[in-house]
């Protein structure tokens, strides 16, 4: 016994040392030869990348979490790495919600990509931080008349293009054909048939539209930006300050609130995005508000809803209202400040705009990805797809929405106070607080208008 | 008298890498937290500076952070209560049966193989408001009259946590007591049935006795953990709805990751420290007095 | 005669009572193995059905071939095991060395200790993901596993100086006087003497970095270095959510931690009880 515990004990330190040796994988990145960095900053200068050969290893971090998306980015990868052989790309993946969590505090400790996708408004607070490296020349040379101005504006501060715009995609508001026909229900244009639509469709088993304010999730901001915007106003006043206090905003408040007591599974509050979605696949929810992705997510749930489903442009509030624009995410790539292989990044980034695997990668989310760059929606190649084809209607209803939005608070051009806007939860808190709370509207939309004011004003 | 003799360098060996472990990892982060809980540190920007106090004055005059307390109060209680009522009982009912001990005692530390991420998963798909099977099951067995909404429904959200967590540590609690059940000699309580004793006396005066002071620990150890607790509340609610389940430490981490004002969660976790080592002061001071009194 | 019934009807209610806390406590296990052998449209369309109508392993089969998880389970059992075996060999040291060398500073010492262990992880959070990116151990294990030690080590020593104080001194006397110097005598003498409490607290150490989730969310970035508690939430988190994956997933990190758990129960029972009873 006592031979058999030293014995195990001597074995333990060996093993100490050895894993101390196996274990200590630092990023490589870090310990490349610095004589390389001087190499890599020539071909820079020469602007040709076929006279010098790329050579580094750069980290791309996204949020195409699963299936098809993240094959193709990983396939255009490896060809960049094939072609390249010097070069290196490694690949995470993260879900929107964490990568938040990621970026933040890996900007405090200094561990951040070289390029990552990112959600608009996180852009700004990017740009804010000083995170962010322009694109100038990667958007001239992918074609800068191709990208629509306001797409591009969205991370473009003092002619700096800090990034490069992927896809687009834009809410809609979507619902159950069958449900709809059976009760002789029309398709509502304003919110107050669309409240008597999904009262009338609530049942035991169904719900009319369930109302997502779970934190750390910018559901109910959405929800509420869907009513202020389609009344032409706006989350934000013009001097960037919060405005959850004006008429428009407390009526959208209230909206929401009833639908939420009338309408809505009340575990809703906690709702995050995924969770508002999977109630729609799972057939329990009559309408919903959500991009084009609901048709990938339909096909991959629960393909039999798949002919039963369409979309419609989010309800106003008088029918004779003009359109505002409601919501358009254009979704970016960026540039981290820190990369040490800007030129590998820039080239890579180009690379996957080549048409073929830019329009591969847009059908790998049929619907849910719309080019944001000219010349791809009416290729032959892109209008092969049968989901596309099946789904024309639907991809012209938020294709118009696409052109008419803006995210969530950028309706005054991008800024921190936009992005802040979104993030944070104050708003989704704000709607926990009256629906399960019961904090008056206006107390709790004061609260959380000065709650954002404060942290608007930490950002100076 | 050997051991007065040798006390030179070599004894430091033993103690020398576990003091320079915690020191290394624990000193420097604690200070840092100090440090920041004094200035205005922001996440993401890279300028700030010293203000003083002036983060505490915000913390102790937010209403937010005294439900955040209360909460956090009323999480350890509740959870410990329970975990302890649900673990003793088991234990005794364990040590009590004969037949199909082995089985019940592998069933019954199940949970405790359940990493928090998973315990969050299941459960919150079991008790899901729209397909959950418990609310569904009650629902159609006409027990309830709509699907009760476990994690919304203000009168239930925070007890279903806490159910989830005596779930979860009752197994500790009910192991630990049960090995101490073994230790004591049979024969005490044959001395004592032979007296006369009824079997509550014998519980009173025997049982309660020896298990004092494992249980005593445990509820040192666990009050540590289940209040420190950040997992299970951030993947169920992360503190929702309507801040009903926040806790100080969910409090905290929305300090600094949701509005990122890192000196101020820094403060929070501060005050957090210093709550906890008035509390297990308190109850070290009784162990001992209890340790005193069985010498 | 009245006694035998009254014995019968207790351990009868006794089992009534187990029987109750083991459907509770096996429910979600038995939820999570019935659920990942569901096809993913029943899943969907009826995800309040208790029992599976179709049979398929397809979902395991993706988790383990596509999503890589065998990788992160792996990760999870080194990172758990490292930790386990440098935390007790530190601790058994420092134990011991509280316990024999220092009667007086001993107290001061496992107190400051027992302090530490206090120490809100939330509160570590930050300070630990800078000093890792000082260090560069940011996005490695072995960054993770140091991190870890820092709530593992005081935790070991506390509950394992109750150990030591158990063995009698005047064991090691007598060894003493043959000639074993204080290393030989900790190893040969004193360790055999405490190995379950060893064995019991070196569990304690691996089922809380096995369950860990904060650091490990926080510290690690690649997919490839995640432990499972990091992995599983990125499945919950993805942009479509698949039931099926995540049933399968759990189960695949539950079950192997059920059946060692059965396999090492006796010894856990060991635990706390025999360190501080005696």
């Amino acid at each position: 016994m006592k031979k058999f515990l030293s014995s195990v004990l001597i074995v333990v330190m060996m093993g100490i040392t050895l894993m101390g040796c196996s274990l200590n994988e630092e990023p490589e990145t870090q310990s490349q030869d610095s004589s390389e960095n001087t190499e890599t900053a020539q071909t820079e200068n020469t602007g040709s990348e076929e006279i010098q050969e790329l050579e580094g290893e750069i980290t791309f971090w996204h949020s195409f979490t699963q299936g098809q998306r993240l094959d193709v980015i990983q396939k255009a990868a490896d060809e960049f790495m094939q072609q390249n052989p010097k070069v290196n790309i490694i690949i995470e993946t993260y879900s929107w919600g964490d990568f938040y969590t990621k970026w933040t505090t890996g900007l405090a400790s200094g561990n951040i990509p070289d390029i990552s996708t990112a959600l608009p408004g996180h852009v700004v607070e990017m740009i804010d931080a000083e995170a962010l490296m322009p694109l100038n020349d990667v958007v001239d040379a992918i074609g800068r008349n191709k990208f629509a101005e306001a797409t591009l504006g969205e991370g473009t501060l003092d002619g700096n293009n800090y990034s490069v715009p992927l896809y687009s995609h834009a809410q809609v508001m979507w619902y159950r054909k069958d449900l709809l026909d059976e009760a002789g229900i029309e398709v509502p244009t304003t919110w107050d048939e669309f409240y008597e639509a999904a009262v009338k469709l609530t049942t035991d088993d169904v719900y009319g539209i369930s109302v997502p304010t779970g934190s750390g999730d910018l559901m109910g901001t959405r929800f509420l930006n869907f009513y202020v915007r389609s009344g032409g106003g706006s989350l934000l006043t013009e001097d960037l300050k919060a405005n959850l206090t004006s008429d428009l905003a407390i009526d959208g408040i209230k909206y929401w609130a009833k639908l939420y007591n009338e309408t809505s599974p009340k575990d809703s509050v906690n709702y995050k995005v995924l969770d508002q979605a999977n109630l729609f696949y799972q057939g329990k929810m009559a309408f919903d508000f959500n991009s084009g992705f609901h048709v990938g997510g339909i096909a991959n749930n629960s393909p039999d809803l798949l002919d039963d489903i369409s979309c419609a442009p989010i309800p106003k509030i008088n029918a004779n209202d003009p359109e505002y624009g409601i919501e358009t995410s254009n979704i970016p790539i960026v540039l981290w400040k820190n990369t040490e292989y800007p030129e590998i990044a820039k080239a890579f980034i180009e690379y996957i705009y080549n048409e073929d695997i830019y329009i591969e990668f847009l059908e790998s989310v049929p619907v849910g990805m719309l080019p944001a760059i000219a010349g791809i929606k009416d290729s032959e190649k892109y209008m092969e797809n049968e989901t596309i084809q099946q789904f024309a209607d639907e991809v012209d209803v938020i294709s118009e929405a696409v052109g008419k939005g803006t995210a969530i608070g950028f309706e005054h051009g991008p800024s921190v106070e936009a992005g802040l806007l979104a993030s944070q939860s104050i708003i989704e808190n704000m709607f926990q607080s009256i629906l399960v709370g019961g904090v008056d509207v206006e107390t709790a939309a004061q609260k959380a208008e000065d709650e954002l004011n404060e942290s608007f004003e930490m950002m100076q | 008298m050997f051991v007065k003799k040798e006390r030179n360098l070599t004894r430091w060996i033993f103690v020398l890498p576990a003091l320079l472990v915690v020191g290394m990892l624990l000193i420097y982060p604690v200070f840092s937290s100090i440090y920041y809980s004094l200035t205005s540190k922001h996440l993401i920007k890279q300028s700030y500076s010293f203000i003083g106090f002036k983060n505490y004055i915000y913390v102790l005059q937010d209403s937010a952070f005294y439900v955040a307390l209360l909460n956090s109060i009323k999480w350890t209680v509740l959870s410990l209560t329970g975990q302890i009522l649900i673990g003793f009982s088991a234990a005794l009912a364990l040590h009590r049966v004969v037949k199909f001990k082995g089985i019940y005692r592998t069933l019954l530390i199940i949970p405790w193989a359940f990493p928090s991420i998973v315990i969050a998963l299941s459960w919150k798909w079991i008790l899901n408001g729209v397909y959950g099977y418990v609310p569904n099951l009650l629902f159609d067995l006409g027990l309830t009259t709509e699907r009760l909404q476990f994690f919304s429904d203000a009168n239930l959200v925070f007890m279903t946590l806490v159910f989830i967590n005596v779930w979860f540590g009752a197994p500790m609690i009910m192991v630990n007591i049960l090995s101490a059940l073994q230790t004591i000699p049979k024969d005490q309580y044959e001395a004592a049935k032979i007296d006369g004793a009824k079997r509550w006396q014998s519980f009173v005066h025997i049982t309660l006795p020896h298990i004092k002071i494992v249980v005593g620990l445990l509820v040192v150890l666990r009050t540590i953990w289940v209040f420190n607790n950040f997992d299970i509340i951030y993947l169920l609610t992360g503190g929702g709805p309507a801040n009903l389940t926040t806790t100080l430490p969910i409090y905290a981490y929305n300090m600094g990751w949701g509005t990122k004002f890192l000196g101020r969660s820094s403060a929070v976790t501060i005050l957090l420290l210093l709550f906890l080592l008035v509390v297990t002061g308190v109850y070290f001071t009784v162990i001992r007095k209890w340790e005193k009194e069985e010498s | 005669m009245e006694k035998n019934k009254k014995t019968i009807l207790g351990n009868f209610m006794c089992h009534i009572y187990l029987i109750f806390l083991t459907i509770i406590a096996g429910f979600p296990l038995v939820w999570i193995i019935l659920s990942s052998v569901k096809e993913t449209g029943e899943l969907t369309s009826n995800p309040t059905s208790f029992w599976p109508k179709s049979f398929t392993l397809s979902n395991y089969i993706h988790v383990l071939n596509d999503l890589g998880f065998a990788r992160n389970i792996s990760n999870s059992i080194l990172i758990a095991l490292a930790t386990t075996v440098i935390a007790i060999t530190i601790s058994a040291m420092a134990a011991y060395g509280i316990v024999r060398f220092f009667p007086k500073f001993g107290n001061l010492m496992s107190k400051a200790l027992i302090m530490t262990y206090m120490f809100p992880p939330i509160l570590l959070a930050i300070p630990y993901s800078l000093v890792m990116a000082k260090a560069g151990l940011v996005n490695t294990r072995l960054g993770l596993i140091i991190v870890y030690l820092s709530f593992s080590v005081p935790y070991a020593v506390w509950i394992l100086v109750g150990f030591f104080k158990t063995v009698p001194i005047g064991i090691e006397e007598a060894a003493r006087v043959d000639g074993a110097n204080k290393f030989e005598v900790f190893i040969r003498i004193v360790l055999p003497l405490v190995a379950p409490g060893i064995v019991a607290t070196a569990i304690y150490t691996f089922i809380n970095v096995w369950n860990e989730f904060l650091y490990a969310l926080i510290l690690i970035n690649s997919t490839d270095k995640m432990t499972v508690a990091v992995a599983l939430k990125s499945l919950e988190g993805a942009e479509i959510l698949v039931w099926g994956d995540m049933m399968a997933a759990s189960a695949l990190v539950v079950i192997p931690s059920v059946i060692f758990f059965s396999i090492i129960q006796k010894r856990i029972a060991g635990g706390l009880a025999e360190g501080s009873v005696k």
